[in-house]
């Protein structure tokens, strides 16, 4: 039980979320993420898992409770929002690459703005993540040359070039071609492995299973359950989560 | 084949318009245009002041004195002396002439067209892009006074807008009627480039802005490094055609006391009586501003689009 000995980084309390149409993203939704964990959410579609994961980076507001992320209120009004960001890395179902940039500038371009890192490092910074990715090759590629899969991972690569504490996936293969999906979670497993902190919002139950310290079941905004990953997909307690479970399983 | 089509369509064109400048029977004269242009008249050296010419022994060089002051000044470097020695001139006076090839008044226009429509489009390209941000801003106030200038100015002439601009805006500041001038062009330009930014803006998928902000990006840090260079690209081809109606809608500032590419035409078409020609000929004056306009920006795109 060294793992609750550690730091927390991201603090979810009693948070509620109604959007400005009405509709209701989260109710009353808690969860503490600590230091080295890797913590991952599933559910159906619309249950408010990219909402949860919004939140904590300030992409969308909140109505009720708070979150502290790295000890920072993030919608308390106080918080620099800007500098909060550039320890808490995203990365997007849809890649969101820059197209106009390259690869090894899409890596770049948010440091060198930023100014969090001095220049003449930074490029021999974001070749190294290059090749970590396994992308070593594709530096001066657009990402209209690139595949599904490549893109995704310059995203993570992207993201990583902030150095970051937390990453946030929010459904990070759900866009790919099968035969792409793994080259990815293997570049998420070694994120894991090496330690970073990271919350994955996935279809991916394979992944959850093997990669999570914790998995999270959200259900129309609402956190229904959560357990360790053996427990939770051998012998879960609870009747919603065992139907999604045989659902998505079969 | 259809180029064959396309070329015979153009040569029936031309036929028919002979055949009816035939029928008024008029007579071509474009013999009578080239002066206009280029012309060998010289430049004519004037007398600044009233005085008295007095002329070197070699006649290269003169000196005037002044009437009733003591100011003098010598001239040199002319071809053909017009005065004697010693003769009284008034100011103004022609005193001699410089040969040489010099502009004619429709070469004049075209440079003032050049430079009206320039220094107009540098104005409407900073007035829309701030008008442009300021009709996607959430503040209020902005959107409201982004808006209100986009719609008053589309929502009137532009023949009106140059009148107020000429003889309100003018008047109260004091401008010149080239500063009023280029200020109604640039005002009415930047309405219509406000909107074309502001919709390449909007083009640009959400994700991009998130992207962004995500990384730690400010608003400002994030539309001037990830949205406006791709929004940019996007209004390349209609910007292009909004800044080609700027050099054409410039011709509209001719009834102000600015000497464009227009105005000299209508001078032009005074002293030599021959409309047709002088019309034809700014008409492909403009044509080669517009289409010179056009294939820079199409080189533009073709680099853009290669990174
Ligand atoms: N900007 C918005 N305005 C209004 N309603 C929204 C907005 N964004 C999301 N919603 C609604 O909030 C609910 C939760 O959406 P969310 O995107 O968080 O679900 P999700 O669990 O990520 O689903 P998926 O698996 O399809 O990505 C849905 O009903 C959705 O329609
Ligand atoms: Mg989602």
């Amino acid at each position: 039980m060294t793992e609750s000995a550690a730091e927390v980084l991201i603090e979810v309390r009693d948070v509620g979320k109604v959007f400005a149409n009405g509709v209701v993203g989260l109710k009353q939704v808690s969860m503490t993420v600590r230091r080295g964990e890797v913590v991952c959410i599933i559910g159906p579609s619309g249950s408010g898992k990219s909402t949860l994961l919004r939140t904590l980076n300030a992409l969308e507001t909140i109505t009720s409770g708070e979150i502290q992320v790295l000890g920072q209120s993030v919608h308390g009004g106080k918080a620099n929002l800007n500098r909060l960001r550039t320890h808490v890395g995203m990365v997007f179902q849809s890649f969101n690459l820059f197209p106009h940039k390259t690869a090894l500038e899409n890596l770049m371009l948010a440091p060198r703005v930023v100014g969090k890192v001095a220049t003449s490092e930074l490029r021999e910074r974001c070749q190294a993540l290059l090749a970590k990715v396994g992308l070593a090759d594709k530096a001066d590629a657009h990402p209209a040359q690139l595949s599904g899969g490549q893109q995704q991972r310059v995203a993570i690569a992207r993201a990583l070039a902030m150095q970051p504490d937390i990453m946030l996936f929010d459904e990070p293969t759900s866009a790919l071609d099968p035969e792409k999906v793994n080259e990815v979670l293997d570049v998420m497993k070694v994120l894991a492995r090496e330690g970073m902190t990271m919350c994955v919002v996935t279809h991916e139950m394979g992944f959850a299973r093997a990669v999570a310290d914790r998995v999270v079941f959200m259900e129309a905004g609402e956190i229904v359950y959560e357990d360790r990953p053996e427990p939770f997909f051998e012998a879960p307690r609870s009747e919603r989560l065992k139907a999604f479970l045989g659902q998505v399983l079969k | 084949m259809w180029y064959g089509v396309y070329v015979l369509v153009l040569v029936v064109f031309g036929i028919a318009v002979h055949a009816a400048s035939d029928r008024v029977a008029y007579t071509w004269r474009w013999d009578r245009i080239p002066q206009y242009i280029v012309n060998n008249d010289g430049t004519e050296m004037r007398a600044p002041y009233d005085g008295f010419v007095a002329v070197a022994p070699d006649k290269k060089s003169l000196t005037l004195k002044e009437l009733r002051g003591s100011r003098h000044d010598t001239i040199t470097g002319f071809d053909v002396l017009l005065v004697g020695d010693g003769d009284l001139v008034f100011q103004n006076d022609a005193l001699a002439r410089k040969s040489g090839l010099v502009a004619g008044p429709l070469t004049l226009g075209l440079w003032m067209t050049l430079k009206l429509s320039a220094v107009a489009l540098v104005f409407s390209m900073l007035l829309g892009l701030v008008a442009g941000l300021g009709r996607i801003a959430r503040n209020p106030a902005v959107y409201g006074l982004a808006t209100t200038y986009v719609e008053l100015i589309r929502g009137t002439p532009l023949l009106v807008q140059i009148f107020i601009f000429y003889f309100f805006v003018g008047t109260v500041l004091k401008l010149s009627a080239f500063t009023a001038g280029a200020a109604a062009l640039a005002v009415f330009t930047g309405a219509y480039v406000a909107e074309i930014i502001r919709a390449g803006i909007e083009s640009i998928p959400r994700g991009q802005m998130e992207a962004a902000r995500s990384l730690g990006m400010s608003v400002p840090q994030a539309m001037r490094h990830v949205v406006l260079p791709q929004a940019f690209k996007k209004t390349l081809p209609p910007l292009a055609g909004q800044f080609i109606n700027l050099i054409k809608d410039s011709s509209l500032v001719s009834v102000m006391a600015l000497t464009d590419l227009t105005k000299a035409g209508r001078e032009v078409v005074a002293s030599t009586f021959s409309p047709f020609e002088v019309w034809f000929t700014v008409a492909l004056m403009y044509l080669v501003l517009t289409g010179t306009l056009s294939l820079f920006v199409r080189r533009l795109e073709k680099r853009l689009a290669h990174d």
